[in-house]
């Protein structure tokens, strides 16, 4: 083995600069012991928010996995620094892969959507800036009422310029009217909040009976999972994301919130390919013209990877999980 | 039975060291209430490292932590990576690369193979049988039996086969995992932890000022929970299952009990059975650690030497900070010499510096200029320093590795389980007993499950 100088203190990286975070532990969202094992440890390695290195860990009860400590709640404003992707992903930055997606996107949750009245009221479950609804507003029928809620101001102010309903907030502190949505959408949201379970209770509160809710988030069954959980591994996105599923703990959660499964399958994504192989080099110092090539804006690895998640797709372990939960009528 | 007296005792932990500091933590983010007591000053037990006037951090004994258990017990930012980590065995004049350089000698692995060819169905009666089945005669004569004998102060056939431990994960994987070290630069832990998953993402850290960075932070954690200079006098057992403590004279009730005490003086505590009286039989193997101040760096052939041949008073040291450079001064360097011993015997007795001479005497045979560059030495003595698996009581600690025959009565720790493991692992197997505990406590209380098992 090499000897190389000395390596620096943890706290003196010199890409975060940053203090420590103020971390709090947690338990399982469903069963509610700690009974887990570590799985992988790791860093924010995209935005080097902070200099600790973070553990995520797997219920033995449940299957969920998730991280163990985790930022206290007070810290979200630095992990979640301006320049965090979900607030400017937007033509500008992102070009031919913001058109791309913004057609994907499309596709899919109109046929996520299925058939809804023409006055349905829709609401987007961390809405961030608005995507997913603006897409609805673009492509779907003129008469939809379309809501959005987000809990970060920076993410709700953008939504509202671009001239969406946003309540500011969190869905279990909001007191929005029950049983008054026909449609809820909970895209790549469920990973990052404090409780899944308190927050599909209060999706459930505010959807009509027969009401459903469409939750897509990162896959734990995936291949790219089993490569990478050690430590690289896109999805964990250390450290924002908080609890992560596969097929067996979405439907654990979903009955433990009294929600029915329409569906339940996995969808094609190039995203945690391609952050894992990023951390992984990065992690590794490999060149960094290399590491930052490997980024969302670059659709030659995006679409490489499409194609390879489309096999593992095709054995149901693509990136990402996508169900469609039902509040069943009394 | 589950009277209310279960819910309002609090579980008392005994013994302030890594092991009760974070039976402790894990006890409360379950919910429970939980207080440790620590018979000493402060809290460390023997994950306790000292610093010197001229610059030199030392540990008792020699550890190394991982980025995981950074991690889990949030010291991460307090730590840097181990520069370089890799063990080695002085045979005949000459270091052999442990274990892939010992693979190379031809008659090692002429003997290791012949021995596997001819298998034996019956398992290895002693720890010596095992060593020459597990390595062949040649390793097992000439390098792992004297190792074992002079680590545990007994001879090999009189102790228990247990002792031998396996790699864990096998040759393959531990080859994949020096490869993987090769090229992420990194020091994997490679057989350091067994209680989770090896991988090559798992390195060895260190905290910059020593490893009682680790027990500060986990007391911190637990601070109310916390009992200085508050020794447990007695455990009081009644109907076999736990109901006090005396701590400094009071008498405290306990809703169960998880003692770190070395597990051959928790009988001595315990009042009202005599189901822990077998394992006052148990022996620790006293050490001397002499920590040799030196000038030079890099000066052994690797972090850790290993040294078999009977002329060397010590079996095993190691230059800590080739390492972690940081615990020496720029220019100097520490060895860590272990030599094993028993109470009040010559080596336990004698003074300091002659320890040192003696030290240095038979060190020149592996670095010439170790007398020239001598500085002096600093002598750690540890009374409990490994337990030995003899076989006159192998069924009694087999028993032990399940229960203590206590109710509500958990033996944790190194020297509570009496079992030959690292940091990493006596951290995983506590969390785990802790939550175990909680589990057994809130059955109790609410065999309904009705009440949250959450906090």
């Amino acid at each position: 083995m090499t000897r190389s100088p000395t390596r620096r203190l943890r706290s003196d990286h010199p890409i975060s600069g940053a203090r420590p975070l103020a971390l709090e532990s947690t338990h399982c969202c469903i069963c509610g012991t700690r009974e887990a094992e570590p799985v992988g440890v790791g860093e924010d390695f995209e935005y080097r928010s902070s200099p600790d290195s973070f553990l995520a860990v797997r219920c033995e009860r449940c299957g969920v996995v998730y991280l163990d400590p985790r930022p206290a709640r007070a810290e979200l404003a630095t992990i979640y620094p301006d320049t965090y992707h979900a607030f400017s992903f937007t033509e500008d930055n992102f070009g031919l892969v913001y058109r791309v997606r913004r057609w994907l996107e499309a596709r899919r949750l109109l046929a996520a959507c299925g058939t809804l009245p023409a006055d349905a009221v829709i609401l987007d479950v961390g809405c961030g800036d608005g995507f997913h609804l603006d897409l609805l507003r673009e492509y779907g029928p003129p008469g939809w009422r379309l809501e959005g809620v987000d809990l970060d101001p920076r993410a709700a102010d953008a939504a509202v310029a671009r001239g969406l309903v946003v309540h500011r907030g969190s869905i279990e502190d909001l007191e929005l009217q029950a049983d008054r949505y026909d449609f809820a959408i909970l895209v790549q949201t469920i990973e990052h909040v404090a409780d899944p379970a308190v927050v599909l209770r209060a999706i459930r509160r505010v959807l009509r009976p027969g009401g459903r809710v469409l939750v897509v988030t990162d896959n734990t069954g995936s291949v790219d999972f089993t490569i990478a959980k050690r430590r690289h591994w896109g999805g964990y996105h250390f450290p924002r994301h908080w609890y992560l599923f596969d097929e067996r703990s979405l439907r654990r959660l979903a009955a433990h919130t009294r929600l029915s499964v329409d569906s339940l399958d996995t969808m094609v994504s190039p995203v945690n390919w391609v952050y894992s192989l990023r951390n992984a080099l990065d992690d590794w110092g490999a060149p960094r013209p290399l590491v930052d090539w490997l980024s969302l804006e670059s659709p030659i690895p995006l679409a490489a990877f499409t194609v390879f998640d489309w096999l593992h797709q095709r054995a149901g372990r693509a990136a990402l999980l996508r169900a469609v939960l039902r509040r069943e009528a009394e | 039975m589950t009277g209310p007296e279960i819910s309002t005792a609090p579980v008392v932990v005994i013994g302030g060291g890594i092991a009760g500091l974070a039976a402790t933590r894990e006890l409360v983010r379950n919910g429970l209430d939980a207080v440790l007591y620590e018979a000493g000053p402060s809290v460390g037990g023997m994950a306790d490292s000292h610093s010197d006037a001229e610059g030199f951090t030392f540990d008792t004994g020699a550890h190394f932590i991982t980025n995981r258990l950074a991690a889990a017990t949030g010291v991460d930012q307090h730590c840097r990576d181990v520069e370089h980590y890799a063990e080695t065995v002085w045979l005949n004049g000459r270091s052999y690369e442990y274990p892939t350089g010992l693979m190379r000698v031809p008659r090692f692995l002429r003997a290791a193979i012949g021995e596997r060819l001819r298998r034996a169905a019956a398992p290895p009666e002693s720890a010596a049988e095992r060593c020459r089945r597990d390595y062949g005669p040649a390793l097992a004569d000439e390098i792992a039996v004297p190792l074992l004998e002079a680590w545990s102060g007994a001879p090999a056939s009189e102790l228990s086969a247990a002792v031998v431990d396996k790699i864990p994960g096998g040759i393959a994987e531990t080859v994949g995992l020096k490869i993987a070290a090769r090229l992420t630069h990194r020091p994997v832990a490679i057989g350091y932890c067994r209680e989770a998953p090896q991988s090559a993402n798992v390195w060895h850290v260190y905290p910059e000022r020593g490893i009682s960075t680790v027990c500060e932070q986990l007391a911190a954690d637990v601070a109310d929970s916390v009992r200085l200079k508050s020794p447990v006098e007695r455990i009081t057992v009644s109907e076999g299952r736990v109901v006090g403590v005396r701590v400094a004279g009071q008498q405290v009730p306990a809703a169960a009990i998880m003692s770190t005490a070395p597990i051959n003086v928790l009988p001595r505590l315990v009042e009202g059975t005599d189901v822990l009286e077998p394992f006052r039989a148990f022996r620790f193997r006293p050490m001397v650690f002499v920590n040799l101040r030196m000038r030079g760096r890099n000066v052994l052939p690797q972090t850790l030497t290993w040294t078999p041949e009977p002329q060397f008073p010590f079996f095993r040291l190691t230059e800590t900070p080739q390492a972690m450079p940081w615990l020496a001064p720029p220019g100097k360097t520490l060895i860590t010499a272990d030599i094993g011993a028993e109470i009040d015997d010559e080596m336990w007795t004698m003074d300091d510096a002659d320890l040192g001479e003696i030290c240095i005497d038979t060190l020149t045979q592996i670095v010439p200029t170790a007398r020239r560059d001598y500085l002096g030495c600093r002598v750690v003595r540890q009374p409990l320093a490994y337990p030995v698996f003899h076989q006159d009581y192998e069924a009694d600690r087999q028993r032990l590795a399940t229960t203590t025959g206590v109710d509500r009565l958990v033996s944790i720790g190194r020297n509570g389980e009496f079992a030959h493991i690292l940091m990493e692992d006596v951290y995983w197997r506590t969390v785990r007993r802790a939550r175990q505990l909680a589990a057994e406590l809130k059955a109790a209380v609410d065999p309904s499950g009705l009440v949250s098992a959450g906090t």
